[in-house]
């Protein structure tokens, strides 16, 4: 399956919206759309992910680059109804307490 | 024949989707828990990207070969590749607390993964080239 990534923004907020499989094929283009809109962004990034069928530890990694380049610059960064598979890895790799995480868009 | 199926594709991280759908097909076969069989896929998902990306620094023309086999007791998967061996120390097992955000790392995680999902994880790098990794899942939960 492919990944589908859409980028909408606000003034203040950069929403990137992930449909379909992320794997190590497919992470390379969710780092590049991740780091793009936390370098864009004014004030907070929102990655939903409620269309995520199926993430591994590239997608994870990734999300922690964007996370810690947010922090950084002094953004937020929100992880969007998460798909269960997205926090099935994510409670593996006991990293659900350390994100921001909004189940309920 | 020591296993039920064997599947040889090259390390092109393209073939992962398809590694997962056998995989997944295979163990649901076994009447695990639906959660469970997700784990596995993740978890051979990750041994065969730390192949491409470790043993085969990348390259996507090296032989990943995955053998599976139903025991009596548990189901075992074999990860072979023919790239450049691991050091031990990429594939010991870290307790994995939940970390601060300031001591987040990217990366580094797959190997953690397998060990969290199996019962048994054996590591065997070869002496000058490639690497098998053992994964055994106890059939009785």
């Amino acid at each position: 399956m492919a990944l589908k990534i859409d980028r909408n923004r606000s003034d203040l907020v950069e929403v990137i919206t992930v449909e379909g499989e992320v794997d190590l094929y497919t992470s390379p283009d969710l780092r590049s759309a991740v780091l793009k809109a936390v370098r864009k962004a004014k004030e907070r990034v929102e990655v939903n992910l409620a269309g995520v069928a199926y993430m591994d530890s590239s997608g994870v990694a990734t999300l922690v680059e964007g996370f810690k380049k947010a922090n950084e610059s002094s953004k937020t960064f929100t992880l969007v109804a998460p798909s269960d598979s997205v926090m099935k890895v994510l409670q593996l790799a006991k990293l659900d307490g350390v994100f921001e995480i909004d189940r309920a868009p | 024949m020591n296993y039920d199926i064997r599947l040889e594709v090259r390390s092109d991280p393209r073939h992962l989707g398809l590694i997962r759908t056998l995989i997944h097909d295979w163990v649901d076969g076994f009447g695990l828990p639906h959660e469970l069989v997700h784990d596995v896929v993740l978890a051979i998902d990750e041994a065969c990207s730390n192949v491409i990306r470790h043993a085969y620094e990348g390259r996507g023309d090296g032989p990943l070969e995955i053998r599976l086999q139903a025991l009596p007791e548990h189901l075992e998967f074999e990860v072979r590749d023919q790239g450049v061996p691991c050091p031990q120390e990429c594939h010991e097992r870290r307790s994995l607390e939940a970390p601060d955000a300031d001591e987040l790392q990217p990366g580094g995680l797959g190997v953690q993964l397998m060990h969290q999902v199996f019962d048994q994880v054996v590591f065997c790098p070869g002496e000058k080239r490639g690497n098998c990794v053992t994964m055994r899942l106890l059939r009785k939960r």
